[in-house]
Parts: structure tokens; C-alpha cells; sequence
């Protein structure tokens, strides 16, 4: 018979209390402190349910990024030959894609992130935020096979050309803001789309309806310079077009990026964070109650 | 020292109204409703129910409290809320320290995964670090009985070694208060005694304070210090094991037996080629009785009449207890019977077979008509009765336990010359 174990309990063991209404957000971040060891978890578990039951497994992942990266880099600027208004027209597309396939491929989980783990939301308490928060890994996975197939690119052309289109510099830290500023906008949009889904399972569809319109409306295929001066307040009421042009900018050091839309980005992105926050706190227990 | 104090803790649900079953639903009514407006659909069909109503109570550090009830009663939310996976609508709950719940098999639990990463997946769960689960892994390992399991998939588990870990997992997180659901529906006898036993020794020891929700109203005397019993949502009585128990028991017996009518629920006592006129239990001299004592023999009368003649019928039924089979009996062979007769098919029970507990009977007539066209007479639920222990039996003292028959086995034992082995 093994030992038995030594149950912690001591007299001043905290008090906890549940109540109908929901606690602050302090007690709400020392609760997600508390429970750390959950994200590497369902990190790992959303990534290798990617896979499961999979005979190509990872080889998928590639095949995910190379097929439409290719595809749109040989109809976009092979046979419309859309201009880049600079470096090759591939590398133009890899850099300009790369924060959109981040923000894109993490939605997608992110709001399926509630739904697919029903079973156990609805048996076991663990503070529901790290569910949509740790569900970006698949898109970080994506964004690590970006960044390597962009190294690849430069590189080949450094020996085709001569020319190091993207070199070390300090604006490379302006992509590194990009991405985190991508991902943030994920998880902000996300904290909606995730409680939505779960009561509701028209969101996904509508995403995924919605998805590519928003692509063609953000400055990807195309240079930013190549929209009608008069649109372009609209644009820049797409977050997601300063944060790609942004990356674009510290990369390939070649961008249409204005200081007023990037701070009009940034807004729009804390507004959807902290409103999200306040909507998922709000609306968590009633849609567990709906699972 | 309290440990847990419920106030006045409701539970809301909305519940979407009950559509037509897609069965009675017309080819239209179905075609409309597709077209309908879903939102406008979901706003008006929505009608409040009440899971729990105002419920208080208060645990001391050490207790075992036994949560008892009917199907649907809300044990089961009730410890939902407690453990936080649902938000009561009203109400209050405070606690001291971790709170460990084991509401169902497998809760918490990834098939696909391996053993030793659902133990690392569920310590996380439980806000344990991965040090503290790694010195604890052997612990749950040996008290699970699977060390050669350890790296094998849950999915190929059988659902014995499934509750092993599971309960063995729960009691190695250092829980303040554990909340047990029906763990011990599944899994085999011993292991049950050994899980009985743990929970015992861990609430006497450290303190452990645990909820226990059962059905098996033995169990729940045994190790039970306080039951509570919760009816309709409301807590309906609570105090000392022992009494609530009994008067749970005798509640439960006399709604069994007050319910004349039989279930309609899938019955159909009459049909074409005949009907179940009564069903009825009685003693060996032929009065009619509702609680036989264990050590007499038993009958099972069934009346019926035919309407139709080539037929022949075979008598059955069923005997339940505590939610399971205990078995099913037939007619050995097809009788044939006249048309426009009444018939009655008497089975024995043995004394000393059935257990002190509740049964009830359902019962099925097979009638076959020329050369196999077939139909049946069922009545469910037909006889609800209750076995009860005479005084005068012997009892086997600490080694007695409820099962759901408790036959008198011949034993034997004689003294045989083998050589002990040094």
C-alpha cells in the first residue's frame, strides 16, 4: 500500500467564496497566475489535436502554408503581375501575409476554443480565460514556419541578386510589434467570437465566410499605395492593414504606414480587448450554462 | 470547524420550451420551422427552471456528508456549484482550501492521452506544479493499480482502471474538499471497499472534508457521518446518516408502491392477440403481499387473457434493484393457448435469493401466432416491493453488505493435510 498522502490543510487555509456576481479583474489575473501550469496544456493539446488521427501530421502544416502562399504569389504576381513597388513580388507577399495567416489561423481557434472543450468546462473549474488565450499557439506554429520560409527566401535571393532585401536592423523590432500587436487583436476579437460560438454555432461559418472579403480589404496581395486616395479612411479602420503594413515596414523597410493609422490600430484594438474582456466575464457563466 | 457553508444558494436555468419530437412533427411544421426566424425562434420558446431553491447548509472540517436523492433532485448541480464550473443565481458558498471534484468518470480526463499525461494535465487543472505531481506519481500510480498502464492511451482502458485513476488522481491533489459523484457506479467490489475506505481514513487523519453523492443508501450509512436529501431542488431533510437514510428509504418505497398505475412509458399491456390483466406479488399461501421477509419463497402471479386462437405465449419478467438487472426470467417453453381465455403464470422466487432491499418487476408476454408473426405485452414497473431482513436470521456482522440479490451459499471447510511450505 503506498503512503497516504498528507493532505494540506492547515487552519488558516484560505477562504474562498463564490458569489452570483463575478469577481474583479485583480482576483481574475491572480487566479490565471495560479493556474499557469493550464497553458502550456491546452497549448500543446490544441496543436496535437491539429494532428490526431493524421497519417501526414505535421507535413500538413507546411502543405497548409505553401499551397495558398504559392498559389496567390503565382496568380497575383505572376499572371495579373500586381506590382510590389520594390522586392520580388513573392517576398513582397510572404511578408505582407505573414501577420494575417498569424491573426487568421488563431481566430479560427480561438473561437472554437469555449465549444471544443465543453466536456471539460462543464465538469471542472479552471478560469475559462486560458482558453482562448493559449488557443493562438497553432497560429504561432504557422507564424514559425513564415518567418523560416522568409529567412529561406532572402537568403535565395541574396544569391540570385546580391541584394539582402531584409537585413538586421532596429526596425526589425516594428515587425516584432507587429506580430504582437496581431495577436492581440486576435485574442481581442476572439474573447466575442468564442463565448458567441458557444451558444451559437453561426459564428464560426460567418467567420470563415467573412475571412477572405477581409483579406482582399487589407493591403496583402497588394501595396497599400495602390488604394484610391479616397478609401483609405476606410482601410484604416482595418486594424489589421497598418499591422501588416507595419510588418512590412520593419522587415522589408518598404511600407505605406502613417502614424495617425497606427494609432487609430491601436485604439480600436484596446476598445475590442477591454470590451471583450468585460463581455467574456460577463457572459461566461451564462454560456456554460448553455453548452 | 466549518469547512463549507452553503447560503441560500438557487440555481436558473432557461430551458428552450419542449418542441415536437421529430416523430409527431408534420413534414410542414418541420419545413416551417427551418424557415422561421431562428433568434426570434430562441426568444420566445425559453422558460425558467429552477435546478435549486434556496439551499443552506454547513459542513464541519472531517465530515463525510452523503448527498442523497431522486434522479433529477440536483445533486449533481449542486456540486456543480460548488466546485465553480456553474454560477448559482443567488445565494452564497464559502470554503477553505482546494476543492477537488470527481463529478463524473473521465471528467478532466483526455482519452487519447497517455496515464502519466492525464495525471501532469490534471494536476495543472487543480493549479498543482508539475513538481509537486511529479512526487505524488507514484503514489497514484500504486493506488490505481496500473504501473504497467502507465504510458498506454485512456481510450483502451476498461472503465474499472478508468475510475482507479480518476479517484486516485483526486485524492492525491491535496483536496480540502472533495466532491465524489456516483464514483462508485463502476468499478469492482474490492476496489469500491478500498476507495470507501481511503475517504474514511483520509477525512478521520487529515481533515479532508468530502460530498459524497450516491445512490447506494448502504454505502452511504456506512461511511457517511451527516446525509443530506435533496428533493426538487430543495434540501428536504438533513442530519444524522442513519435516520435520513431510513426515512429516504421508506419515502422512496412508498412512492413506489402508491404509483398504481403502472409506467406508461413504453407499456402496452393490451394488444391484439391479447391483454396483462394484473400483476401481483404473493406468499406462499396465496395472500398478497408488498413486503415479503427474506426467508420465505415468493410468487410472481400474472394474469392474462387471449383474444385469439392458434397461439402460443411465453411469460417473462424482469427484476430490478438499485437501477440494474438483477435478472430475467421466462417461461422455459412456448405454451400454446385458446381464444377468448384467461390464463395465470406463477413464478417462484427462492427464499433467501433476494436481498434487503427495494425491487420492482416488469413484465413482458411473447405471443406467437401461426408460424411466427410475434407481438408483445409489456407492462413496466408493474409490482415495486421491498425484501426485508427477519431479526431472527443470523447475520454475517461487519461482512454483510447490501448487493442487489443475497443468496445463502453452502460453504464448506475442512482441515486438508498439504504440506506448508517454510
Amino acid at each position: 500500500m503506498p503512503s497516504a498522502p498528507d493532505v494540506a490543510i492547515d487552519a488558516g487555509a484560505e477562504w474562498w467564496e463564490i458569489e452570483p456576481r463575478q469577481h474583479g479583474v485583480f482576483d481574475r489575473a491572480r487566479e490565471l497566475w495560479r493556474y499557469r501550469y493550464l497553458w502550456w496544456f491546452f497549448a500543446s493539446d490544441t496543436m496535437t489535436g491539429m494532428f490526431r488521427r493524421s497519417k501526414l501530421g505535421w507535413i500538413w502544416l507546411l502543405l497548409r502554408v505553401a499551397g495558398p502562399v504559392g498559389l496567390n504569389a503565382v496568380v497575383f504576381g505572376g499572371m495579373l503581375g500586381v506590382e510590389s513597388g520594390g522586392p520580388p513580388y513573392f517576398l513582397f507577399f510572404l511578408c505582407g501575409t505573414t501577420t494575417w495567416v498569424l491573426f487568421e489561423r488563431s481566430l479560427l481557434f480561438v473561437t472554437r476554443s469555449l465549444e471544443s472543450n465543453r466536456k471539460l468546462i462543464t465538469k471542472v473549474y479552471f478560469p475559462r480565460l486560458i482558453l482562448p488565450m493559449s488557443a493562438v499557439a497553432p497560429g504561432l506554429l504557422y507564424l514559425a514556419i513564415l518567418l523560416i520560409v522568409i529567412v529561406a527566401t532572402v537568403i535565395y535571393y541574396f544569391r540570385k541578386e546580391g541584394v539582402w532585401y531584409v537585413t538586421l536592423r532596429p526596425e526589425l523590432l516594428a515587425a516584432v510589434a507587429a506580430i504582437v500587436l496581431s495577436l492581440t487583436f486576435t485574442v481581442a476579437v476572439g474573447l466575442w467570437t468564442s463565448v458567441l460560438q458557444a451558444r451559437y454555432r453561426d459564428i464560426r461559418y460567418g467567420l470563415r465566410y467573412v475571412m477572405p472579403f477581409w483579406m482582399y480589404f487589407t493591403p496583402i496581395i497588394y501595396p497599400a499605395t495602390a488604394i484610391p486616395e479616397k478609401w483609405r479612411w476606410l482601410v484604416a479602420l482595418n486594424p489589421m492593414a497598418p499591422i501588416v503594413e507595419l510588418f512590412k515596414w520593419g522587415t522589408l523597410g518598404q511600407a505605406h504606414i502613417t502614424a495617425p493609422s497606427l494609432i487609430t490600430a491601436i485604439v480600436l484594438i484596446t476598445i475590442t480587448m477591454i470590451s471583450g474582456m468585460w463581455f467574456f466575464n460577463r457572459e461566461e457563466a451564462a454560456s456554460i450554462d448553455k453548452l | 470547524m466549518k469547512s463549507l457553508i452553503v447560503e441560500g444558494v438557487s440555481k436558473r436555468y432557461w430551458v428552450p420550451k419542449a418542441q415536437k419530437s421529430e416523430t409527431t412533427e408534420s413534414r410542414l411544421d418541420r419545413i416551417r420551422n427551418f424557415f422561421s426566424v431562428p433568434l426570434a425562434r430562441e426568444l420566445v420558446g425559453a422558460q425558467e427552471v429552477w435546478a435549486l431553491k434556496d439551499i443552506s447548509f454547513d459542513v464541519e472540517h472531517g465530515t463525510v456528508l452523503g448527498v442523497i436523492g431522486g434522479n433529477g433532485a440536483g445533486k449533481t448541480t449542486l456540486l456543480k456549484v460548488i466546485s465553480k464550473v456553474i454560477a448559482p443565481t443567488t445565494g452564497r458558498i464559502r470554503g477553505r482550501g482546494r476543492v477537488v471534484s470527481l463529478l463524473e468518470l473521465g471528467a478532466g480526463f483526455d482519452d487519447e492521452a497517455t496515464a502519466r499525461e492525464n495525471i501532469f494535465m490534471n494536476a495543472a487543472i487543480n493549479g498543482i506544479p508539475r513538481a509537486v505531481a511529479l512526487e505524488r506519481f507514484n503514489d497514484i500510480i500504486d493506488f490505481a493499480e496500473i504501473p504497467e498502464f502507465v504510458d498506454t492511451p485512456l481510450q483502451y482502458f476498461s472503465s474499472g482502471m478508468y475510475l482507479r485513476l480518476a479517484f486516485s488522481v483526486a485524492i492525491n491533489m491535496q483536496p480540502s474538499i472533495l466532491l465524489a459523484d456516483e464514483i462508485l457506479a463502476v468499478g469492482d467490489m474490492s476496489f469500491q471497499e478500498r476507495c470507501l475506505q481511503r475517504v474514511r481514513e483520509l477525512a478521520e487523519d487529515t481533515g479532508l472534508t468530502v460530498l459524497f453523492v450516491s445512490h447506494d443508501m448502504e454505502a452511504v450509512s456506512r461511511i457517511c457521518d451527516r446525509v443530506i436529501w435533496v428533493k426538487d431542488g430543495t434540501l428536504h431533510r438533513a442530519g444524522e446518516a442513519e435516520d435520513v437514510v431510513t426515512e429516504y428509504q421508506n419515502a422512496t418505497w412508498e412512492l413506489l408502491t402508491s404509483a398504481e398505475k403502472p409506467d406508461a412509458k413504453g407499456s402496452s399491456h393490451a394488444g391484439r392477440y391479447g391483454e396483462i390483466l394484473e400483476v401481483k406479488l404473493l406468499s406462499s399461501d396465496g395472500r398478497e403481499i408488498g413486503s415479503p421477509p427474506r426467508s420465505e419463497d415468493i410468487f410472481v402471479r400474472i394474469r392474462f387473457r387471449t383474444y385469439r386462437a392458434k397461439t402460443r405465449v411465453r411469460c417473462a419478467f424482469d427484476l430490478f434493484s438499485k437501477g440494474v438487472l438483477v435478472f430475467r426470467s421466462a417461461q422455459p417453453e412456448l405454451t400454446p393457448v385458446g381464444p377468448d381465455m384467461a390464463y395465470e403464470a406463477v413464478a417462484k422466487i427462492p427464499a433467501n435469493l433476494l436481498s434487503e432491499t427495494t425491487y420492482t418487476v416488469s413484465v413482458g408476454i411473447t405471443l406467437i401466432r401461426g408460424e411466427g408473426e410475434e407481438h408483445a405485452l409489456v407492462v413496466n414497473k408493474a409490482l415495486a416491493f421491498m425484501v426485508y431482513r427477519e431479526n431472527s436470521e443470523e447475520s454475517s456482522g461487519t461482512l454483510h453488505r447490501t448487493g442487489v440479490i443475497d443468496p445463502r451459499l453452502e460453504w464448506s471447510m475442512e482441515m486438508k493435510p498439504y504440506a506448508i511450505r517454510a
